[in-house]
């Protein structure tokens, strides 16, 4: 059991700051030897509505998160309104005391639906529809609220001069730590860390900070818990979109494209910004030198798949990156992709669907997609991954199972890994080996890329190497077009042979895991984001004595059929967790074993799952009240 | 021995139809520019013209309806060494493709498209293509066409080619020149190719071409090339272009209506920021030693990802 585990949402308009708050808390307690962990939650929009960052600190590894929270840092009016129920006894409430008065009708940025349940709630509890009457209403739930002037606090700090809300974010993080115990050199070295190359900024926000202590010391002195110095070692911080970009580049990237679109944009921005970096020269002599990534901000998704399938056929490991509008429009390329056995990789963000859907927020709805993307049957292979060690190394095996076995490969993702904050130790270039399998020769005279071979896979061609042909039609050895219908069924074979051999060459770790005893009462099968809060979950219910293990699916195609199969024909109940409505692993399940799942725990309103409703879902599933739960924490 | 750019493959186009005349035209061309034929690649979308790389004897890639251009754009950007040139039927590039053939002229990457022009969708029997003329019923069309045609040139002058021209498949000297040209050209190079097509447009006849095609270089003071890279040198140079271009109906102007080679190409630009782009291109670049172990170090990308004291 981990001694410190403090849960924290830190709310406030978007662009008012909440990412560097998040960066600040989770570098400051991460200076302190902590563990960390967060998740953001934005609206589709630049500036104004409302945006929260939840995050959980630990002294073991963070794999999850929590309501009702432990901290509630509210930077506007908004966020003590929508996040009221997320408080619990002894839950600290911070807000800015200075828009206690706000009336809920004035807070603009509120979509109506959201206010109607607030004013209903409050209404019914006999609050006044303020700020203030939202915090009487956590009160009464058991809050403590901690008032601060952060109009008085940043003057007195800056001076009248600095516009408050500019320093909220700073403000309210400071606030809190303080309030957490973390000592203020801790957090003195999270601020520069986060602003330590704008001297001004960094010194105006240390100012806060000495600020923000101060007040707490003497107005206040309630501490959680006091938080010492553990072993200090460096660590890095990274979201899944930079993990990603950073796994495919050590992976070979070499051409990456894409459209604008959340929330996969963030990889190719982070990679636009690092295109030109150090190598290994690779020779006797090992020395740095340069090297380059190529990436693409394509007219549209059609076009950013376009071109990685003709690039990768030309020789360089290629990627593109998108979310399920983009997907969508890449379909009838992944066909072409599986049809030209072309090694290119697919990172696919989902959020939540259908159409524009919502935007911004979290889903795992478009696995069966992916696993049925393009018309016609083809070879390709759909992995996803459930955390930033996996993202990073799946990144490079994605590379790697597309050129072994010649075919499209969808590294399937979800908004939840794309805008986690993770803290690492670093890269293990060891884990990172990268696999070549039939690289082409230079060859004179004619070339049969699609030759018929005896292991099954034909021998890579690039264009500028060998002289060959590709084409969407059924086609011959050579890449020329046939209709004929023995070569039609022979290459049929060999192609859809591929995802057996994939099977056999693919270590069964990376298809999928089970945690946990064989022996269990309970069989919990999940898939991607969900891997930390089930494991969390799985190790509350052994503690009371039940009996679970946790199938952790990582392979959808190629499906580890026999594996599945074996663990769940003798299972006495199985839970399907998703987040999507109707199950979509569950129903792969169905599909490849023939076996079905009565039990489900799924969650599609686009925010984060977490512990506690997962815990609570599991125990009602087992319970046998209810065969189906719907999860929907989250403001 | 010299490389034989035919493919021995039977060519299974309509007889008479002008993509006959394109083919000889872009075999010459290669032969005549005399690369190692594995340097060059034929890119096609779908239809009749996108059989064209089959027929060619170089690497070819036949791709998906309307997608020619980023395909022969990720082709060049992986290797910058490689010369490609792309076929794509006037629907395929100025209907389903039009998108990329707007980016693209924004792009400038050193390629060459060929537009098959016939102003009707073949394979599919015949229905109107972009460049079909409002109220024209060809013998495909169940009634008059009721879209107005687009100019194709006009549309390349405006979203910022290069290099534009025309030619007319059956004078297929003067196409293998053009096309000489086009592929030579720094950056992307768009030909307009009035190609007939004697199964659904009996219209536009090669006979009906041949009345109103007269050749813009035969005019001794035509000059369609930026010569010096300032501005009113540019403007003087492209509003003569467009203006050649709404040319039609009686005369129909064949030639270079406009060349630059002051704009950078998307591949020099990419140089600026990579500079080892053309020396180490993505497609030859080494990633991993011997052993697979990847070659790319992050020390320096992490650097700001690090959380220390």
């Amino acid at each position: 059991m981990s001694e410190v585990d403090i849960d924290l949402i830190i709310g406030g308009p978007q662009g008012g700051g909440i990412d560097s708050a998040a960066q600040i808390i989770i570098r400051s307690f991460s200076i302190a030897g902590y563990e960390a962990y967060g998740i953001r939650e934005y609206h589709s929009n630049i500036k104004g509505r409302h945006s929260y960052f939840h995050v959980r600190i630990k002294d073991e590894e963070v794999r999850s998160l929590r309501y009702p929270v432990d901290i509630l840092a509210c930077l506007d009016s908004e966020t003590p309104f929508v996040h009221m129920y997320d408080v619990t006894k002894n839950t600290i409430v911070l807000f800015d005391e200075d828009v206690k008065g706000t009336k809920l009708n004035q807070v603009l940025t509120l979509e109506p639906e959201t206010k109607k349940h607030i004013e209903e709630k409050l209404q019914s509890e006999g609050y006044e529809l303020t700020v203030s009457g939202s915090l009487e209403y956590m009160k009464k739930r058991g809050a403590i609220l901690v008032p601060v002037s952060f109009r008085s606090l940043v003057n007195e700090a800056l001076g009248p001069s600095k516009p408050p809300a500019r320093y909220a974010n700073t403000l309210g993080a400071s606030i809190s730590m303080a309030l957490m115990g973390l000592d203020s050199e801790f957090t003195m070295s999270g601020i520069a860390s986060v602003f330590g190359k704008k001297k001004e900024v960094l010194e105006d926000n240390e100012k806060i900070v000495k600020v923000a202590y101060e007040y707490i010391s003497k107005n206040n002195g309630l501490k959680i818990k006091k938080l010492g110095p553990k072993t200090v070692r460096e660590r890095y911080i990274l979201t899944g979109n930079e993990a990603i970009a950073i796994g495919k580049v050590i992976g070979g990237l070499k051409l990456q494209t894409y459209y604008p679109i959340t929330p996969a944009a963030d990889e190719s921005f982070f990679l636009e910004g690092h295109d030109y970096f150090d190598e290994l020269s690779g020779g006797e002599n090992e020395t740095l030198r340069k090297s380059g990534v190529v990436i693409v901000q394509a007219e549209d998704e059609i076009s950013a798949i376009a071109m990685a399938i003709s690039g990768a056929m030309t020789g360089a490991r290629t990627a593109t990156g998108t979310s399920g509008p983009g997907f969508s429009l890449m379909a009838e390329a992944i066909g072409y992709a599986g049809i030209n056995e072309v090694p290119v990789v697919i990172t696919l963000y989902q959020r939540g669907g259908p159409s524009t859907g919502l935007p911004t927020r979290n889903s795992q709805a478009d696995l069966s997609f992916a696993v049925n993307a393009g018309h016609g049957d083809f070879p390709k292979i759909v992995l996803s991954s459930g955390d930033v060690q996996e993202g990073i190394e799946d990144a490079v095996k994605a590379f790697n199972f597309a050129e072994m076995f010649q075919l499209p490969v969808i590294h399937i993702l979800d908004k939840n890994f794309a805008n986690s904050f993770y803290v690492v130790d670093g890269i293990d270039y060891d884990r990172m080996k990268i696999k070549r399998w039939k690289l082409p020769e230079k060859q004179e005279g004619e070339f049969e890329r699609f030759k018929f071979t005896e292991d099954g896979i034909s021998p890579m061609g690039f264009f500028g190497k060998n002289i060959m042909w590709l084409t969407g039609d059924e086609h011959n050895e050579i890449g020329h077009i046939t209709e004929d219908p023995e070569t039609r069924d022979a290459m049929m074979v060999k192609r859809m042979g591929k995802l057996e051999i994939a099977k056999k060459m693919i270590p069964l770790e990376d298809q999928a895991i089970l945690f946990g005893d064989k022996d269990a009462d309970v069989t919990i099968v999940s898939w991607g984001s969900n891997k930390g809060i089930i494991l969390d979950v799985m190790d509350k219910l052994k503690q009371e004595g039940k009996k679970v293990n946790f199938l952790y699916i990582r392979m959808m195609v190629p499906f580890p059929t026999d594996f599945v199969t074996n663990i769940l024909k003798n299972s006495k109940m199985i839970i399907d967790v998703e987040n999507n409505y109707t199950g979509q692993l569950a129903m792969l399940i169905k599909q490849n074993c023939a076996i079905n799942i009565n039990k489900y725990l799924l969650k599609y309103n686009g925010r984060h799952p977490t512990e506690d409703e997962v815990y609570d879902g599991i125990k009602k599933l087992i319970d046998g009240k209810s065969n189906r739960v719907v999860m929907t924490n989250g403001a | 021995m010299e490389h034989n750019y035919r493919t021995d493959l039977w060519v299974d186009w309509c007889p008479g139809c002008g993509d006959f005349g394109i083919l000889s035209a872009i075999q010459q061309s290669l032969a005549e520019i005399d690369k190692n034929p594995e340097n060059y690649v034929m890119v096609s979308g779908i239809g009749c013209s996108a059989k064209t790389p089959h027929y060619v004897n170089v690497s070819g890639i036949h791709t998906l309806h309307g997608r020619g251009i980023p395909f022969a754009t990720g082709i060049k950007l992986a290797n910058p060494n490689l010369t490609v040139i792309l076929d794509g039927g006037d629907g395929d590039i100025l209907s389903i493709g039009a998108g990329h053939f707007v980016a693209a002229g924004r792009r400038n990457v050193d390629m060459t498209i060929i537009i098959h022009n016939n102003g009707v969708y073949g394979l599919t029997k015949g229905q109107a293509s972009p460049t079909m003329p409002r109220g024209l019923k060809t013998k495909g069309l169940q009634r008059p066409n009721i879209y107005d045609s687009l100019n194709p040139v006009a549309v390349a002058l405006s979203v910022g080619y290069t290099f534009v021209a025309r030619a007319f498949a059956f004078d297929i000297k003067n196409t293998k020149d053009i096309l000489v040209k086009a592929i030579k050209h720094k950056g992307t190079a768009v030909v307009d190719l009035l190609q007939p097509c004697p199964t659904y447009n009996d219209i536009n006849t090669k006979e009906w071409y041949e009345k109103r095609i007269y050749y813009l270089d035969k005019d001794p003071t035509w000059d369609p090339i930026v010569r010096k890279a300032d501005e009113e040198e540019v403007e003087k140079k492209y509003l003569q272009g467009i203006q050649k271009s709404l040319e039609w109906e009686e005369k129909i102007p064949l030639g270079i209506f406009y060349q630059n080679e002051f704009v950078p190409s998307y591949e020099e630009r990419i140089n600026n920021n990579i500079p080892t782009y053309f020396t180490d291109p993505p497609a030859t670049s080494k990633i991993c030693d011997g052993n697979g172990l990847p070659l790319a170090r992050m020390d320096k990308i992490f650097s700001d990802r690090l959380i220390r004291k």
